[in-house]
């Protein structure tokens, strides 16, 4: 399967890639670790007539951790912050999910940036990221914004970001004491499977360290984008966790889903699936909470 | 379509070469190299046949532009044999019935590789888990696994 013609620009300071985004506008693609976008344009699903390859950029494969934020460069990849010891303990949802995205080859190539941008709706990325409460960091040649994820997806492969802007990073709340993360991914078989539900929910717990001061669920797979489930969220902020507390949660995130019937699976076992999945990857973050 | 001009260090040897942008490593290292022991099956990432080393993590190299990994090291299944001596893996590859057709043999290997330079004694899920993006059809995959095992524990007593 040969992949189309393109020309090749790889740049490698980031106003040289702005510049090349700007005057291509619409016609370039930006190439991360080329495992969507590739397979996309040997499908012949895309044809751009510019390939933007983004792995000189300097920076672009860093962690730095600075008042209390996680900034993830976009070139990480899923192996990388599967594996860094950081982002474990202070993002463990996003860990587990980029440990559980396709197989080694394909985590040993696909970004955090790539995984974002593609904005698929059961991504293993994305949903950590929403419950983890993180921010798209855009840049283009006119300036910089930027979008809190929650805002960022717009449909299967669609996002706010613009042509001429490329994803410069992730920015998260790095957890700590008395917060912690979970994620919960159900397929159909244990390795290289796109999720049929998947769940990660985030918990920060007060002094107390009982009282729930913020958490929030994301849920993937059951809604043309990853969301994030107001009902969840409410039933849990400001009241003692529990098991209890955890039920009536994963029922209103259930409540909350949009799941559809396709060759993958029913609506119907699909909601069945977050109550379940939510239920546990909540115990998972309240687990962690209480361990810090 | 503008060419470029790449190094590649292949098995310890660099090369110098001119490619299109839209060539991928798996294209290079085969029709360029002649290094055709790197398959090609599904093409789109989901196989592995086209499993190599980059830098010692393995990749699908049918996903890889060969542009954008200019100046790496990749190892290819012709660069794990020491001379005419199979490497512990391949040996037992054999010796387990572990090669049926052997398309997908080459990135197998090259898997198991990886895994046991980063852990020398793996559980057999660790073994699952670090094949688990290479596709065997006529194995059922266990007789992979104990190669897999018996390699392990031939290499940590050498």
């Amino acid at each position: 399967m040969l992949l189309p013609r393109f020309e090749y620009h790889r740049p490698a300071r980031l106003d040289e890639a702005l510049a090349i985004l700007a005057q291509h506008q619409g016609q370039a693609a930006v190439l991360a670790g080329g495992t969507d976008l590739l397979v996309g344009m040997k499908h012949k699903l895309m044809k751009p007539a510019h390939v933007v390859g983004l792995e000189a950029l300097e920076g672009f494969g860093q962690i730095q951790e600075q008042e209390g934020m996680l900034l993830l460069g976009p070139m990480l990849t899923a192996s990388a912050l599967a594996g860094e010891p950081g982002v474990r303990a202070r993002a463990t949802a996003l860990a587990l999910g980029a440990g559980v995205l396709g197989s080694p080859q394909v985590r040993n190539r696909a970004t955090v940036g790539g995984n974002v941008c593609n904005a698929r709706p059961a991504a293993d990325m994305c949903v950590p990221l929403l419950a983890l409460g993180a921010t798209a960091l855009l840049q283009s040649a006119h300036g910089a914004r930027e979008v809190p994820l929650s805002e960022f997806f717009l449909g299967p492969g669609r996002t706010v970001r613009t042509p001429g802007e490329l994803l410069c990073g992730v920015k998260l709340p790095a957890g700590g004491p008395g917060v912690g993360s979970g994620y919960q991914k159900l397929g159909l078989r244990q390795a290289l499977e796109i999720a049929l539900v998947n769940v990660a929910a985030f918990v920060a717990l007060e002094d107390d360290g009982q009282t729930v001061k913020t958490a929030r669920v994301a849920l993937g797979a059951v809604a043309p984008t990853p969301i994030l489930s107001p009902g969840a969220e409410a039933a849990l902020t400001g009241q003692v966790i529990s098991e209890e507390l955890i039920r009536q949660a994963a029922q209103a995130a259930a409540a909350d889903a949009r799941p559809i019937d396709d060759h993958r699976g029913s609506a119907d076992f699909r909601r069945q699936e977050v109550l379940v999945l939510t239920r546990r990857a909540l115990q998972q973050a309240w687990q962690a909470a209480r361990q810090d | 379509m503008k060419k470029l001009a790449i190094t590649l260090v292949v098995n310890d040897t660099e090369h110098e070469l001119l490619v299109a942008p839209n060539r991928t490593l798996a294209q290079v290292l085969r029709e360029d190299l002649g290094l055709t022991g790197t398959k090609q099956g599904c093409q789109v990432g989901d196989c592995g046949s086209c499993t190599v080393l980059l830098d010692d993590e393995p990749v699908n190299s049918c996903l890889v532009l060969a542009a954008q990994v200019t100046g790496r090291r990749v190892r290819t299944i012709e660069g794990v044999a020491d001379g005419n001596r199979l490497h512990p893996i391949q040996e037992a590859m054999v010796e387990h019935g572990a090669i049926q057709c052997g398309f997908c043999s080459p990135g197998m290997i090259l898997s198991a590789k990886s895994l046991l330079e980063k852990n020398p004694d793996p559980s057999n899920g660790d073994i699952r888990q670090a094949l688990s993006g290479n596709l065997c059809r006529c194995t059922g995959y266990q007789k992979i696994v104990e190669a897999v095992a018996d390699a392990a524990q031939k290499m940590g007593r050498a």
